[in-house]
């Protein structure tokens, strides 16, 4: 037989009229492949993402009703008195009376003449950073002996706001204690959702306690003759 | 010549065959389409389901939440506050605790003229009318350095005797 196939246009109209019933199914199964590679394959990542938005989104629910939760556990009365706590023993700003009342409380207690001290405020307008301790440095003579001097270091040590000693210099009759009291402003309120809420430690708990039972906590020394600049003590609520 | 040739046998056998032939692929065509229907609808109703199903939920908890938003920045101010006063009270030095204990250590007749001390170092100098309360003094810091007990080390800077108080002047250093 010759090999030689014959494509004029007699032929490909004999060829088509043959094979015409198998046009219509491969011309559907192309359009299946087509469609399924096109359309099918996407929609199954589609599905795949979605499922797994699904399980990020079931986590965060979960956080949130955790959340939730500690919100209706905690108990306001309880969570602003230990609030009132904490910013007296570390004060969100420069808190003077909270300072002088310190210094005379630890005085009295001890029996120590105060000399003449100053504070180093620096600039009262400029908002500072947020995130650091911040302190404001006291100088301060004294006219005791050694011992009464360490005696009213200790006391000033337990007072509130917090304070740190950095120098003694102690004579026979005078002194020179440098003090250091702490504030820190509140640095940026995390407010996003899917954040865990965390109630107050054990250890928080019993940090609070240790500074309820510091000594001029509820005996104030000066709270009529002196008020800070603002008229009350700063309270972000 | 034969008479058994049957032509008409054979057209019909290929006509069979491609009447098979064209049944089995309109059979692929129509599965293909049931299939890609069917998985197409799947994956659209699994992605309904899945994109619907904690909205809701999830709406109501952030509603319940607003309203105890005070009370959430009431916590982050309790929870700031606590981690500060507690890295203050953990690195902060007691330099009364210290001067305590040294002072302890020092003999009844010996006289503190002057005791400073910060951070870093100590510096006494005392007197007394004889040597014996310094030599104390002195053992009892060097025991203390020794045993890295508060110091860890001691100088002796000087030791006088004041012809005019008719005393003993000694002034010691040491490192925290």
């Amino acid at each position: 037989m010759n090999g030689k196939i014959n494509l004029d246009l007699k032929s490909l109209i004999f060829i088509f009229g043959r094979n015409k019933p198998y046009i219509l199914p491969i011309v559907v199964i192309l359009t299946c492949i087509i469609l399924f590679f096109q359309f099918t394959i996407p929609q199954f990542k589609t599905f795949l993402r979605v499922r797994e938005e699904a399980k990020d989104a079931e986590i965060k629910l979960e956080l949130l009703k955790e959340n939730l939760k500690v919100l209706v556990d905690t108990n306001e009365g309880s969570l602003d008195s230990q609030l009132s706590t904490l910013n007296l023993a570390l004060p969100l700003s420069k808190d003077f009376s909270g300072i002088l009342n310190a210094i005379y409380y630890a005085s009295q207690k001890t029996g120590v003449n105060l000399g003449t001290f100053s504070f180093q405020i620096g600039d009262l307008s400029k908002s500072e950073k947020d995130d650091k301790f911040l302190t404001i440095d006291v100088s301060m003579p004294l006219n005791a002996n050694v011992f009464a001097v360490n005696s009213f270091v200790r006391t000033i040590s337990n007072t509130i706001p917090l304070s740190e000693v950095s120098l003694m210099k102690m004579g026979e009759k005078t002194a020179t204690v440098n003090l250091s009291f702490y504030y820190k402003p509140l640095g940026p309120i995390d407010s996003k959702e899917d954040s865990r809420i965390y109630p107050p430690t054990q250890k928080g708990l019993l940090l609070i306690n240790k500074l309820v039972s510091f000594e001029n906590i509820s005996s104030p020394i000066l709270p009529q003759l002196i008020s800070s600049p603002s008229g009350e003590k700063s309270n972000p609520f | 010549m034969s008479t058994d040739i049957n032509l008409l046998l054979r057209k019909d056998e290929e006509s069979l065959r491609r009447q098979k032939r064209l049944k089995i692929f309109n059979f692929i065509a129509v599965f293909f389409l049931i299939e890609l229907g069917v998985i197409s609808l799947i994956l659209f109703l699994l992605i309904q389901v899945n994109s619907f199903s904690s909205t809701k939920e999830k709406d109501d908890l952030l509603r319940r939440m607003s309203q105890l938003q005070e009370k959430r920045v009431k916590l982050f101010v309790l929870g700031n506050r606590i981690d500060g006063i507690q890295e203050i009270l953990d690195k902060r030095k007691d330099l009364s605790k210290i001067t305590s204990t040294i002072l302890a250590k020092t003999p009844a007749k010996l006289s503190i003229e002057e005791f400073e001390i910060d951070n870093k170092i100590i510096v006494i100098t005392a007197n007394s009318s004889s040597l014996f309360p310094i030599g104390e003094l002195i053992n009892s810091l060097s025991d203390m350095a020794h045993k890295k007990e508060i110091i860890s080390s001691l100088t002796l800077n000087s030791l006088v005797f004041d012809e005019i108080k008719n005393s003993y002047q000694v002034s010691v250093k040491s490192n925290l």
